[in-house]
């Protein structure tokens, strides 16, 4: 099968793709291979429910001070399937707290924010404990990314570092019946003396375009 | 925040809970060694009871004699099950993928023989008929679906925005499909053509059960708001609003006099655990009779004559009660 690379190389050789330019073929074609090698697939989607909450206000600070758990940093860009970054999106999350409850009432541990001018985010959280019915159900953070001109993408995002998963989330991701990949449990990076741990996980996302 | 959830989830009922406990054990069903329930339904004249369980298979009782009437294996990982109104067919969704692929076969409960197949469709987990047999409904993460029985095929693709659909409803007459969707709002569509013909977003949180008056002019729309709206199914307004619900509202039943209707209830903490039922009075927008167990998850119901008949789960136990 004919990959990219190998069709625009036969077009420079047959002439048939013109490079308007100073530089030369070898350089275009180098440029060409490097952004290929940033081509990302779409980032795997999962459920929205059962607790989404329209309304959510703008605020990428969701933990609150003096709240129990793990203070978490999430951090990570936003990309689409070309490799470019998109400016323009919006990324939405919720989670529980430490105990496994979601808040129904209010909006803590709900939040949302404009990415920045390079595509990126972080929210300040907590991480998520698990649901107290003893499901098997992993932490999760919800996410909802809508972006002008791409497909809404609603995805969750999982620890690495989760009990459930026994250290070997590749392994292991399929005693979460929701988690189709392990492309969606992050390593989480924990900082800090051992007094006062602070996790930090990114999630790199990825885009389709309509 | 809901720092002890059973505590207030219980507080409103104290004062009634004298009268609750009147539902009557019709019958226990005992599944083989370790297989557990894992979703159930009844038919709608109360003559036959299925349940998709832990092993994967589909097992359909008479719910008179509680004989095992069919057990239906092969399914990958069954997801929802639901019969048609006169009980002649049950359908049964297929999860062949993870929010990718799923399949729906609808079974003929004389000769268990399939009568259609939809397949590469999104897996949907909500199956529901209209009252004329005519068009079965999908409600799925992604995509929802109406199938049109007599022509085998499929009839529309409903697609909100975001988040898919958690439950549908079709009129009485069957013309429009109600959805209650994970964007919060609930829709109505052409059954036929799939148009959109209102939508209506009276909720903060999702709506997750949805069901039409028998009249077909009023629709009520429960889930994790803790309330009951009425909403008008020819405008998409909101007409009236149900005192507010003991639990997050998982599932309703209208009765077909339209007067009462039956609530299952789940909490925040543990909503898998639908352990609660309450029978209201429509008019008086009170609660008349409630049923309550721990360790137990309440499955389908139907309303037979004079009485709320309902499935529920335990271990590998199925019991049918009655509430009258």
């Amino acid at each position: 099968m004919l990959t990219r690379r190998d069709v625009l190389q036969k077009c420079l050789t047959l002439g048939s793709a013109v490079i308007a330019s100073h530089v030369s073929p070898e350089v275009m074609l180098a440029a060409f291979q490097d952004r290929e090698k940033q081509i990302r697939k779409p980032t795997p989607v999962n459920t929205l429910g059962p607790f989404y909450k329209r309304l959510a206000p703008v605020n990428d600070v969701m933990r609150a001070p003096g709240d129990s758990g793990v203070p978490l940093n999430i951090a990570g860009q936003v990309f689409d399937t070309r490799g470019d970054i998109v400016t323009d999106a919006t990324i939405e999350i919720w989670q529980t707290n430490h105990q496994g409850y979601y808040d129904l009432d209010g909006y803590h541990y709900r939040g949302k924010r404009q990415v920045d001018k390079s595509g990126g985010y972080t929210f300040e959280s907590v991480i998520p404990g698990h649901y107290p019915d003893k499901s098997r159900i992993c932490q999760h953070v919800h996410y909802l990314v809508q972006a002008p001109g791409h497909k809404t993408l609603v995805t969750q995002l999982y620890f690495a570092t989760d009990p459930v998963f026994e250290g070997d989330s590749v392994k292991n991701y399929v005693r979460d019946p929701l988690i189709q990949t392990p492309e969606l449990i992050r390593p989480v990076m924990l900082t800090g003396d051992p007094n006062e741990v602070h996790a930090k996980v990114r999630f790199e996302l990825c885009l389709e375009r309509l | 925040m809901r720092p002890n959830p059973a505590v207030l989830f219980l507080l409103p009922f104290l004062a009634a809970a004298a009268s609750a406990q009147t539902a009557r054990q019709e019958k226990t069903i005992n599944l083989p060694g370790e297989v557990s329930v894992e979703m159930a339904t009844i038919s709608h004249a109360g003559n036959l009871v299925a349940a998709i369980s832990s092993d994967h298979s589909v097992r359909v009782w008479s719910v008179r004699s509680g004989e095992l009437l069919r057990t239906i294996e092969g399914g990958k990982a069954p997801s929802a099950l639901q019969f048609s109104n006169d009980e002649r067919l049950l359908a049964v969704s297929d999860q062949l993928e993870t929010y990718r692929k799923g399949t729906v076969k609808v079974f003929d409960t004389d000769t268990w023989k399939v009568q259609h197949e939809f397949a590469d469709e999104a897996p949907v987990y909500w199956l529901a008929f209209s009252a004329d047999n005519r068009h079965l409904a999908g409600a799925g993460f992604i995509d929802s679906y109406v199938w049109d029985l007599p022509a085998g095929k499929k009839a529309a693709t409903l697609s909100p925005p975001f988040g898919g659909t958690n439950s549908m409803a079709f009129s009485p007459d069957g013309a429009w499909v109600a959805t209650a969707d994970c964007d919060t709002f609930v829709r109505v569509y052409d059954t036929s053509t799939g148009a959109l013909h209102s939508a209506t977003q009276g909720n903060l949180l999702e709506p997750w059960t949805v069901a039409f008056s028998p009249d077909g002019k009023s629709l009520m729309v429960g889930g994790i708001d803790k309330t009951i709206l009425v909403i008008e199914a020819a405008s998409g307004k909101i007409s009236r609003t149900l005192p507010k619900q003991p639990g997050l509202v998982w599932s309703l039943d209208v009765s077909p006099d339209g007067k009462h209707a039956i609530v299952v209830y789940t909490s925040a903490g543990r909503f898998l655990d639908t352990n609660h039922l309450a029978l209201w009075d429509l008019d008086k927008g009170a609660i008349l009779a409630e049923f309550q167990k721990p360790g137990i998850t309440i499955q389908g119901g139907t309303f037979v004559r004079d009485h709320y008949l309902f499935a529920v789960a335990s271990g590998n136990q199925l019991t049918l009660w009655s509430l009258p």
